[in-house]
């Protein structure tokens, strides 16, 4: 560098003492354009080669030469002519803007070169993270273009979920997004957010090992950058804005890698969901089908005054539920049950009870009150599952408490709609309380016992979940079960009347 | 009198026995088809009265079906599902089908819903002046409706709700169904979630037990369905 600006200025020296002597032998031929001329050439010439030093150093000198060797009276600063300072100094100036214009014309051009070289090294790392198939390859490209950029030898890039063994820098600077440099004496700086001018500078002294970078993505830091050299990183500032600007494909790299994986995750998910929604619809199909055919065979036997055909009816009714409870057991804990909250009325809730359990029970066993006032009671839930719960509930009353009365009792508290299923049977067993919403599939001491609560009490608590209410069990006072289901109310009184008066 | 003739279409045998021998009589003939196309073929050449239609068919989706068959005869269709996805059953009913049952049935269940769904073609109850399901007296001309002889003030939606459903009973109509047809597009935003309360509110008016409803069955899920229940009076 120190070589290649003096070098220009001295051959340019030379080039102008060898015109001086070519102009001196011939000096009474030349007129002081002439000179002028020449003299010109040469100031343009060393600042074009040698830059603005060389240039202004030029021109000062033939400045003096033009002076001592070509205005008379010669071999004097002194000048006879009056004009011939006017000579003197247009010539002093055009030599002093000439170089100055040519300066700054190369330094123009020199820039863009610049900016066209990180053009293409941006360009270069496009093609490459997005041509490239797999995420991680990409990555990889996005780290080679770096290292050779910036001339490390060593380039990496720490994802945030796997920087757990990149050592507690990579750690600090993921979690204060923060950049970071280690030094050749082995202290470390920590920048706030970018170097300062005197850290820029260590930067381009070479006294700087290692540089790490925070990448951000969506205001969040999702890995970091470590560009190393061991002879020291000689990062100038075309570079550092360039590493700068680059860091920031790194990071869309890295947050590709995320969502690739992502997406993978999700397709093996679907693909896994559809397997199985395939596999059920088909065990639903071949076991509904039998059953189908037993009910209507076990209904021709009523015709013929069988009276056992009632118990192979409601038995492969039995069956159906138990197909069912797997089939949505299977379902929840897929994650797969859809529920849809909509704005449900109490009545439709518990009409649709009385219906479902009509077969089971008759009004003279199950007593459905609705509250005494007017008003429709009304809740955001799932119409459809909160009736399983409450059949499943009725169900096992009538199961476990036969030959008496199961009364349902629904009323509003506060931000809630809670509907009790209440019987005359035992009660729970105290030391099974705490166990009766477990799946039978979770109880190793316990035989499975498919006819009684162990399954449907599992599934009614999860699906009174899902739609955000609860299930819970307490003993009524006198003997017996009381299970209550909460579900979120509604207030809809205005608008109905509203609706109401509209139409 | 022709005999009345009903198309029962599944791939299952066993299915087609038990449902032809639960609706054969002496006014009702049955004839069977194991797959879609025969199906189509059999439909075209007896013109049923009524055609029993199995999903899980192993040529064509019960849908496509449905949809084929509707394109050229009203003969109500009765869905046979072994699946219980709600949305399948309302996108069946959306397709035209008019009525579902899931397997396993009960075979009085099914008697039931095919005598319902034949009543109302037998005699187009949308040209009767009059609906009658047990103690409810549906008067289309006056448009009024009398539970026990007594008129029942009902809000002009109720009604509309009312009429829509008992001119179809029988037929299981969804929510949105019963939503395009009462408010016939006259409603913007989200007046379709106010059906169920609309519902309930028609049904204390009309039903002597809200809860051991009558005349409006609420079908889970899929929407509502009206029931002419006989005259008990």
């Amino acid at each position: 560098m120190t070589r290649s600006r003096w070098l220009p200025l001295l051959l340019w020296l030379g080039a102008l003492a060898v015109a001086t002597a070519v102009m001196l032998s011939v000096r009474s031929d030349l007129d002081k354009a002439h000179v002028t001329l020449v003299l010109l050439l040469i100031v343009l010439g060393a600042s074009a080669a040698g830059g603005r030093t060389a240039g202004v150093t030029i021109a000062v000198m033939s400045f003096l030469v033009f002076n001592w060797f070509f205005l008379p009276p010669y071999y004097t600063f002194v000048i006879a002519n009056p004009l011939d300072w006017l000579v003197l100094v247009a010539f002093l100036v055009t030599g002093l803007v000439a170089a100055q214009l040519l300066y700054r014309a190369q330094e123009e051009a020199r820039i863009a070169r610049e900016r066209a070289a990180e053009i293409d090294r941006l360009a270069t790392l496009g093609a490459e993270t997005l041509s490239v198939g797999s995420a991680e390859a990409s990555l990889r490209a996005v780290t080679e273009v770096i290292r050779n950029a910036t001339g490390a030898a060593r380039c990496e890039v720490y994802l945030r979920d796997s920087a757990r063994d990149a050592g507690p820098l990579v750690e600090w600077v993921i979690a204060t997004s923060n950049a970071a440099a280690e030094q050749r004496d082995g202290t470390v700086h920590l920048h706030a957010s970018r170097p300062t001018e005197a850290e820029l500078r260590a930067l381009e002294g070479g006294s700087v090992l290692s540089l790490l970078l925070p990448l951000h993505s969506r205001e969040r830091v999702v890995g970091v950058l470590r560009v190393e050299n061991p002879d020291g990183l000689r990062l100038d500032r075309p570079r550092w804005r360039f590493l700068d600007a680059i860091s920031y494909y790194a990071a869309l790299a890295v947050e590709r890698i995320r969502l690739v994986a992502d997406a993978e995750r999700a397709e093996a998910l679907r693909e896994t969901n559809r397997l199985k929604d395939a596999l059920l619809a088909a065990v639903s199909h071949d076991l509904r089908t039998p059953l189908t055919t037993i009910k209507a065979l076990a209904h021709d036997l009523g015709v013929l005054g069988d009276e056992r055909s009632e118990i192979i009816e409601s038995e492969a009714d039995r069956l159906n539920r138990t197909v069912a409870d797997l089939l949505d057991l299977s379902s929840l804990n897929a994650g797969a049950l859809p529920v849809k909250v909509e704005l449900n009325a109490l009545d439709d809730l518990l009409g649709a009870l009385g219906q479902r359990t009509e077969s089971t029970l008759g009004s003279d066993r199950l007593k459905i009150s609705l509250p005494a006032e007017e008003q429709l009671l009304v809740g955001r839930f799932d119409l459809v599952h909160s009736l399983r719960i409450l059949a499943n509930l009725v169900e096992n009353a009538a199961k476990y408490a036969p030959d008496t009365r199961v009364e349902v009792m629904a009323s509003r508290e506060g931000q809630e709609l809670v509907i009790s299923v209440l019987d005359h049977g035992p009660g729970v067993n105290p030391q099974d309380v705490g166990r009766i919403f477990d799946a039978f599939y979770r109880s190793d001491d316990r035989p499975p016992d498919v006819g009684g609560a162990g399954l449907g009490l599992s599934i009614a608590r999860r699906l009174a979940e899902a739609q955000g209410g609860s299930l819970s069990y307490a003993p009524r006072d006198g003997g017996g079960s009381v299970f209550t289901l909460r579900l979120p109310a509604a207030d809809i009184s205005e608008t109905t009347d509203e609706l109401l008066m509209k139409s | 009198m022709r005999k009345c003739t009903i198309l029962v279409v599944d791939d299952e045998p066993q299915i087609r026995r038990a449902v032809h021998h639960a609706l054969e009589d002496d006014d009702t003939r049955v004839v069977e088809a194991a797959n879609a196309s025969d199906a189509l073929t059999v439909a075209g050449a007896e013109q049923p009265e009524l055609i029993i239609l199995d999903l899980g068919l192993p040529d064509k989706p019960g849908i496509d079906v449905s949809r084929e068959l509707r394109g050229w005869t009203d003969a109500p269709i009765l869905v046979l599902s072994a699946r219980q996805s709600d949305e399948e059953k309302v996108a069946l009913l959306d397709a035209g089908a008019d009525d579902y049952m899931t397997k396993p049935f009960s075979t009085v269940e099914l008697q039931a819903r095919v005598r319902a769904l034949l009543r109302r073609t037998r005699t187009g109850t949308t040209n009767e002046p009059q609906v009658r399901s047990g103690a409810l007296l549906i008067d289309l001309v006056a448009r009024t409706a009398a539970v026990r002889g007594e008129t029942v003030h009902l809000t002009p939606i109720e009604w509309e709700l009312l009429r829509v459903l008992a001119t179809q009973a029988g037929r299981t109509l969804t929510h949105r169904q019963l939503f395009s047809k009462v408010w016939s597009g006259r409603s913007s935003g989200d007046a379709q979630q106010y059906l169920r309360v609309h519902v309930a509110h028609l049904r204390r008016k009309i039903e002597d037990d809200p809860v051991r409803p009558q005349y409006i069955i609420t079908e889970p899920g899929v929407g509502y369905r009206f029931v002419v229940q006989p005259d008990r009076e």
